[in-house]
């Protein structure tokens, strides 16, 4: 079992993009530019795969998006938090025991602005698939999405609606 | 006292003696000039005053009163889709006198730039088309709509979510984000036929475009590389990456050049401004003093970004200097978002409560202008 801290996911992506993208893992942090990687080195990412030819969306009636629980996040944070490891894990294994594809769609609470919100959206799916990639997930079967601020869980105001509505929900194609 | 000196110079190459009033032509920089209405005359003059008069007015550049103080008199007649307009001023010299053709707002509008124009040496905003998103339907659409919130006419009718859009320059096409597929995809719309194209439909998010200057390429936030990204795309849809980085990156907008983007990225922890060349290397921060620094605008003449910044808990409307680098709130009231620089890089479009509000950033005077739509967010202005 290995455990999820930022190194280890560094050097996992690492690994895993060099075979999917030669460019995705380079150095090239110089003084005082704004990228603050570990160690000189930083990531972006591992590039998605083409989207499903059949058409399947988080929105299509293929997608059973009650199967794992939604990943929640902090305020305007994109961190995949150590009390999520669970349904990561569970997620991880459930894609390493067979052939299906997820889409996992990000969501924002609603304050700010909504183009940053769709940002931070996808930041957050792309947050959960790297987690899923360092568990041992295949890349080619994790689609994302974001919708920023649409579509909340809880359509009220204060912490408890926004807490559930700062999420990642994930979409299983049937 | 720069426009006063521009105005004066027109008026001495005009053949019109100016100079034995001086005292009431003696104006501050931005302080406004007097004038008066006659009145525009024809079947719907009446109609065609109102609207110059509002046009006027929300320039910024007039104060409409009674003919005893007024340096300029301003009259008109419209008939048979002609304006014929007329500016004098208070000898009776003609400062302005043409015609303009087209349905009555569309000429009244450009003779209300015109004036502004030839009387202060800025841009007039009356012609300005603007975009924007509404709920109204019970869905989020992408509408249209005159900068004074006439003439609003819903563009899509996707039934889904269809947001974030962007009018180029001269306001004939306008680029949106819609979810038709399921995913985020950039739309392309020819306002002239209608014409639709999805341009952008890489895996993951596409969103957040913007126009170039020239209105021949366009930014745009793409996350098939893994993480949320800025690339720079030709009409086409394809492009190349600007930015490199682990964190997310948004809402790009051109200098007047084309040659630079500002951006918002949260690289260093929160939302923060950075500027970058448009042919790509890293981002330089913008030193805003706020926490939180989103949805950047670079004004028409390249010396100010307005953004949005969360202030005391608040979102507002906030301006930076890149002559001085000092930041301004600009807005007042609660949760104005998403601004968008009028042509004169004096007014500033926003949205806030469920409106647009027009904000002279110089007077500060804030007007609503679209209203009664629903939800109205995320306006976008032609230049």
């Amino acid at each position: 079992m290995m455990s999820l801290t930022p190194k280890t996911i560094l050097n996992v992506l690492c690994a895993g993009s060099l075979a999917l993208s030669l460019s995705s893992c380079k150095k090239g942090n110089k003084a005082g530019d704004q990228y603050a990687g570990v160690d000189g080195d930083y990531v972006n990412g591992t590039p998605l795969p083409d989207r499903p030819g059949d058409g399947a969306s988080f929105m299509s009636a293929n997608v059973d998006k009650t199967q794992f629980q939604p990943v929640r996040f902090g305020y305007d944070s994109a961190e995949v938090s150590a009390s999520e490891s669970g349904t990561i894990e569970s997620l991880a294994s459930f894609l390493k025991s067979g052939s299906k594809t997820v889409i996992l769609a990000g969501f924002t609470d609603e304050r700010g602005t909504e183009e940053y919100n769709r940002s931070l959206g996808e930041r957050r799916a792309q947050a959960v698939r790297n987690a899923l990639i360092a568990q041992g997930a295949g890349a080619g079967s994790i689609q994302t999405v974001s919708f920023g601020e649409e579509m909340p869980a809880s359509s009220g105001s204060g912490e408890d609606a926004w807490g559930q509505n700062r999420r990642v929900e994930i979409g299983v194609v049937k | 006292m720069l426009r006063f000196v521009f105005a004066l110079a027109f008026l001495v190459t005009s053949g019109v003696v100016f100079a034995q009033e001086p005292a009431t032509i003696t104006v501050q920089k931005g302080a406004q000039l007097n004038a008066h209405i006659s009145g525009i005359s024809g079947g719907e003059g009446a109609k065609a005053t109102g609207v110059l008069a509002n046009d006027l007015t929300l320039s910024g550049a007039f104060a409409l009163g009674g003919t005893d103080s007024a340096n300029f008199i301003i009259s008109g007649t419209f008939s048979g889709g002609q304006l014929q307009g007329r500016v004098v001023d208070r000898s009776g010299g003609t400062v302005l006198e043409k015609s303009y053709s087209g349905d009555l707002r569309s000429a009244v509008h450009q003779f209300a730039d015109e004036t502004v124009e030839t009387v202060t040496g800025n841009a007039g905003i009356a012609t300005t088309k603007l975009a924007f998103v509404s709920n109204a339907s019970g869905k989020k659409e992408i509408y249209t709509s005159d900068y004074d919130g006439a003439n609003v006419r819903q563009l899509t009718r996707d039934g889904g979510i269809s947001v974030s859009p962007a009018l180029s320059p001269n306001g004939r096409e306008l680029l949106y984000t819609g979810y038709q597929s399921g995913y985020a995809d950039i739309y392309k719309i020819d306002l002239g036929s209608g014409a639709r194209t999805r341009i952008v439909k890489s895996p993951g998010t596409n969103s957040g475009a913007s126009f170039s200057p020239n209105g021949s390429s366009f930014a745009a936030t793409l996350s098939k590389d893994g993480n949320p990204e800025l690339y720079l795309l030709g009409s086409g849809g394809g492009g190349r990456r600007l930015t490199n980085t682990r964190t997310s990156e948004s809402s790009p907008s051109f200098s007047p050049e084309g040659s630079e983007l500002v951006y918002s990225s949260d690289v260093s922890g929160q939302p923060q401004l950075y500027r970058i060349s448009a042919s790509g290397g890293t981002g330089t921060r913008l030193a805003t003093s706020y926490g939180y620094c989103t949805e950047p605008n670079w004004s028409p003449d390249g010396k100010k970004i307005a953004f949005n910044v969360r202030n005391n808990g608040n979102f507002a409307v906030a301006v930076y200097s890149l002559g001085s680098g000092s930041t301004r709130v600009v807005s007042s009231g609660d949760d104005a978002e998403d601004p968008v620089w009028a042509r004169d890089s004096r007014h500033l479009f926003f949205a806030q409560d469920r409106a647009v509000y027009l904000l002279d950033v110089q007077t500060g005077k804030q007007v609503k202008v679209i209203t009664g739509l629903g939800k109205i967010s995320e306006p976008t202005a032609s230049r």
